[in-house]
C-alpha cells in the first residue's frame, strides 16, 4: 500500500505544489550568469573581432554624419596614397581592382527622355528619322542645318538647341583664351595653366549658364573651382612587415586626394543607369602588393570630403572636369614609345576620381562599408588635356570593400568611359579649324543630365 | 587723405552718391525674380565662408574669390531667362594701360586689374543729356596747396600705351568692357586696401578702361563724346561691397572746365554681418550659433542689377 502511494506521488509530470494553473507555461528562468563572449582586452583573434564589432556599433550609433566620419577616420595608420593622375603603367587595371569597378567602354545607353536635341517635341517633320543620342546628331545637324531649323520654327513646341549657338560659344571661349587675350609667355612646364585651364573654366561656365534654362538641376547647382575631393577606404588584408606591430594582419588602407579643375554639385541625385545588382563584367584580380604599381605609403589625416562640408544642400555630384598636367601630355608618351598608355591615363583618372567622389557622397548620406548603399550613386566626369576630351560615367553600387564585407557582397561598381577625342584640330589666325561637333554634343548631353522627375 | 577726391580730380569726374536710376529700376523691378535668388545667395555666402574647405574656417584668400565665383555663377544662371546674357565673357588677369594729360601733367594707369567682364554690346549711357551739360558748372575741388599728383609714382614712360586693358586683338567680338571686379583678398589686413582706397582704385581703373575704349572707338583727339562710354565696377573684400558706375563723357582732360565725367558710387554695402564657423559656447550655453547672421539681400540685388544692366 505504501509503495503504491509513493509511486502515485512520484508519478512523472506531477507537481509537488500545484499553485500555478495547469497548462500555463512557467516563466523562463533568468540567466544566472552573463553571456559568455570573448574578452575585450585579450591578445586573441576573438578579442580582436569583438573590439572590431564594438567599433562598428559605435559608428552605427553615431548621431550625426560628421560624428560618423570622425569615428570612421579616427585611427591613423600608414596608408597608400592613390593618385588619380598618374604615369604608372596600366594603372587603370590596378585602380579597378582596388575599387571593385567594372569598366565598360562606350557610353551608357541613356533613355530617350534625356535627349533634347534637334527633334521637335511636338510634330516631328523628320518623323521617320530615329535620332539616337549624341553621335548621330552631329552628322544630322551638320548636313541639314536649314531643314533642322525650320522644324524648330514650325513646331513651336519646346525650343530646341541650336548647334551653331553652342559651337560659337565654345569657339569664342577657345579663341579668347588662346588668341585674343594677350598673355605673357607660359611659365616653364605650366602650359596647362596658361591656356587650356582658363579655356575649360570659360567653356563650362558659359555652357552651364546657357543650358540652365532647360535643365533646372543646373539652375540650382553650385560650381566649384579647383575643389578638393578626398576619400579613405580599406580593401584587402596584408601582414605588417616591420615595426612594433610586425606580424599582425591589417587591412590595406588607401586614400585618394584629388583636385579636379572644376566641379558641379547639385541638390538632387542623378538617376541610376542600371539597377543596383547588375553585373556587367569582371573586376581584375591582381596578385601583387599595391606597392608594386608603384604606390607609396604615408600616414596623415583620413579625410572624406566631396568639395564642401556636410550641411551644404548641394551634396550630390553632377559632373567633374579634370585637366591633365604637363607631366602627362601625349607627346611625352609618344616620345617614350608608350602610345597605349595614353588612354590608360584618362581611364585611371576617371575611375579613381569618380570613385572617390561618389563614395564620399555616399558617406555624406550616412552609408559606409558596414552599412552598404541602398541606392546607386551616379556621377560624371570629363578628363581633358585641353584638346582631347574623354567622358566617363560612374555608378557606385557598393561601398563594402573591406576584407570581411567583400565576401558577402556580390555587387560591383561600374564605370563607363570613352576614348579621348579631339575637340578641334588647330587654332590659327582667329579661326578654329576642324571643330568636332560630336565631342561638344557629348559634353552638352552630360550637362543636361537630370533626374526623371525634373 | 581721401583717395576718391584725388581720383576725381585726376579723372575730371563729378561724384553722385548712390546708384543711377537705371540700375535702381532693375533692382525694383519684380519681374526679374530677385526674391527667389535670396535663398541661393545665402547658400552662396555660406558655402564660401563656412563649407568650402575641409578645415574649420577658410582664410580670406580662399573665401573671397570663392564668394565672387558663387555670386557670378548665380548671376550667370539668369541667362536661362535672358538669352542675351550669354553674350558676355569673363577675362581674368587682364592688364590695363591708359594714358592721358591733365593740366600738362601726363598721367598713366597701368597694372593688373582683377577680373573684367566684357560684352558684345555697350551699356547705354546712364545720365541724360541735361545732366551731362550740368556738369559744366561743377567745379572740381582742388587740394591747394597739395599738388594733385601727390602719392603718385613718377616714372619715365617711353611708350604711351593705350589699349583696351589686356591688349585684346582686333576682331575680338566681346569688345565692350562691361564690369570690372576687384577682389581684396590678402589675408593680412595691412596688405588689403581700405574701402576708401579701394574705391579710388576702382575709379581709376574704370576710367582707364573707359578711356582706352573711347580712344579705340573715336580716335586719340580729345573731345566731348557723342556716345558716352559706361563702365561699371564692383570691389569687395569678401564682406563689404563697393558699387560704382562710371560714365566717360569727354576725353578732353587737359583743361579744368567743360563737361566732366560722372561717377555714381554706392559704398560700404555689407553682404552679411558675421559668419560664425564654430558656435560660440560660453559655459555650456550656445551664445552664437554657427552660420551666417545679418544677411542683407539688397547688396546681392545691387550686384545682380549691375550684372544685368545693359541687357534688360
Amino acid at each position: 500500500m505504501a509503495a503504491l502511494g509513493a509511486r502515485r506521488l512520484l508519478r512523472p509530470g506531477q507537481r509537488w505544489f500545484s499553485e500555478t494553473a495547469p497548462g500555463a507555461p512557467s516563466p523562463p528562468p533568468s540567466p544566472l550568469y552573463p553571456p559568455v563572449v570573448a574578452s575585450i582586452t585579450a591578445k586573441s583573434k576573438a578579442a580582436k573581432s569583438r573590439r572590431l564589432e564594438r567599433f562598428h556599433q559605435r559608428v552605427h550609433a553615431a548621431a550625426t554624419v560628421e560624428e560618423k566620419l570622425r569615428l570612421y577616420g579616427k585611427l591613423q595608420r600608414p596608408k597608400y596614397m592613390v593618385y588619380p593622375q598618374t604615369f604608372a603603367l596600366n594603372a587603370d587595371r590596378w585602380y579597378r581592382s582596388f575599387t571593385k569597378t567594372v569598366f565598360v567602354p562606350g557610353m551608357p545607353p541613356r533613355a530617350a527622355a534625356a535627349k533634347p536635341q534637334v527633334e521637335a517635341a511636338g510634330a516631328t517633320l523628320e518623323a521617320g528619322r530615329a535620332l539616337e543620342p549624341g553621335a548621330a546628331e552631329a552628322p544630322g545637324a551638320a548636313e541639314a542645318p536649314g531643314a533642322a531649323k525650320s522644324p524648330e520654327a514650325a513646331a513651336g513646341a519646346a525650343p530646341c538647341l541650336n548647334i551653331d549657338d553652342l559651337r560659337s560659344l565654345a569657339c569664342d571661349a577657345l579663341l579668347q583664351e588662346s588668341f585674343y587675350q594677350t598673355k605673357k609667355r607660359p611659365f616653364l612646364y605650366r602650359d596647362q595653366d596658361h591656356t587650356p585651364g582658363p579655356f575649360l573654366t570659360q567653356l563650362v561656365s558659359t555652357l552651364a549658364a546657357f543650358l540652365s534654362g532647360r535643365n533646372p538641376l543646373l539652375a540650382a547647382s553650385s560650381l566649384d573651382l579647383k575643389p578638393e575631393v578626398n576619400y579613405y577606404w580599406h580593401h584587402g588584408e596584408e601582414v605588417v612587415a616591420h615595426g612594433h606591430r610586425k606580424g599582425r594582419v591589417d587591412p590595406v588602407r588607401f586614400q585618394i586626394d584629388d583636385n579636379p579643375h572644376l566641379q558641379i554639385r547639385v541638390p538632387k541625385q542623378l538617376p541610376e543607369v542600371v539597377p543596383l545588382e547588375s553585373d556587367l563584367g569582371d573586376v581584375p584580380v591582381i596578385h601583387h602588393k599595391p606597392s608594386k604599381l608603384p604606390l607609396f605609403k604615408k600616414q596623415y589625416e583620413n579625410k572624406v570630403f566631396i568639395g564642401s562640408k556636410v550641411p551644404d544642400p548641394c551634396c550630390y555630384g553632377h559632373t567633374q572636369f579634370h585637366l591633365l598636367p604637363d607631366k602627362l601630355k601625349r607627346e611625352r608618351f609618344i616620345r617614350q614609345r608608350l602610345e597605349d598608355q595614353i588612354e590608360v591615363v584618362y581611364r585611371s583618372n576617371g575611375i579613381a576620381s569618380l570613385f572617390a567622389w561618389t563614395a564620399a557622397q555616399a558617406m555624406y548620406q550616412g552609408f559606409w562599408s558596414e552599412a552598404d548603399v541602398t541606392r546607386p550613386f551616379v556621377s560624371q566626369a570629363v578628363v581633358t588635356d585641353g584638346k582631347y576630351f574623354a567622358f566617363f560615367c560612374y555608378q557606385l553600387n557598393t561601398l563594402a570593400l573591406t576584407a570581411q564585407t567583400i565576401k558577402n557582397s556580390p555587387r560591383k561598381n561600374i564605370c563607363w568611359g570613352t576614348d579621348s577625342k579631339p575637340l578641334y584640330d588647330v587654332v590659327e589666325d582667329g579661326n578654329v579649324k576642324g571643330f568636332n561637333d560630336e565631342v561638344l554634343l557629348q559634353l552638352v548631353h552630360f550637362l543636361l543630365n537630370k533626374p526623371k522627375e525634373l | 587723405f581721401p583717395g576718391v577726391r584725388q581720383a576725381q580730380w585726376l579723372t575730371k569726374t563729378k561724384l553722385v552718391e548712390g546708384l543711377p536710376p537705371a540700375v535702381q529700376g532693375i533692382m525694383d523691378n519684380p519681374a526679374h525674380g530677385l526674391q527667389e535668388l535670396e535663398e541661393r545667395a545665402k547658400h552662396a555666402v555660406s558655402h564660401a565662408r563656412l563649407w568650402d574647405t575641409a578645415e574649420v574656417a577658410p582664410r580670406r584668400e580662399q573665401y573671397c574669390p570663392v564668394l565672387f565665383e558663387n555670386l557670378i555663377h548665380i548671376c550667370r544662371l539668369m541667362s536661362g531667362k535672358y538669352p542675351s546674357l550669354s553674350k558676355r565673357m569673363l577675362a581674368r588677369n587682364c592688364r590695363i594701360a591708359a594714358t592721358w594729360e591733365r593740366e600738362s601733367i601726363l598721367l598713366q594707369v597701368r597694372g593688373l586689374s582683377g577680373i573684367l567682364m566684357n560684352s558684345m554690346t555697350p551699356i547705354p549711357p546712364v545720365a541724360s543729356k541735361e545732366e551731362i551739360l550740368a556738369t559744366k558748372e561743377h567745379v572740381l575741388e582742388t587740394f591747394y596747396p597739395i599738388a594733385p599728383t601727390v602719392d603718385l609714382q613718377e616714372v619715365n614712360v617711353y611708350k604711351e600705351l593705350d589699349d583696351t586693358g589686356k591688349c585684346f586683338r582686333d576682331g575680338y567680338p566681346y569688345s565692350h568692357p562691361h564690369t570690372l571686379f576687384l577682389l581684396e583678398s590678402a589675408n593680412v589686413r595691412t596688405n588689403r586696401f581700405r574701402p576708401e582706397q579701394l574705391r579710388a582704385k576702382m575709379l581709376m581703373f574704370a576710367f582707364g578702361n573707359a578711356l582706352a575704349k573711347a580712344k579705340a572707338l573715336h580716335g586719340n583727339d580729345p573731345k566731348v563724346l557723342e556716345q558716352p562710354v559706361v563702365v561699371q565696377s564692383i570691389g569687395t573684400d569678401g564682406q563689404l561691397f563697393q558699387f560704382m558706375v562710371f560714365q566717360l563723357n569727354t576725353t578732353d582732360l587737359v583743361s579744368n572746365d567743360g563737361i566732366k565725367n560722372l561717377v555714381w558710387i554706392d559704398s560700404d554695402q555689407n553682404l552679411y554681418e558675421k559668419a560664425q564657423c564654430v558656435p560660440e559656447v560660453k559655459k555650456g550655453v550656445v551664445m552664437k550659433p554657427a552660420g551666417i547672421s545679418g544677411f542683407q539681400p539688397d547688396t546681392f540685388k545691387k550686384f545682380l542689377a549691375l550684372y544685368l544692366h545693359g541687357t534688360v
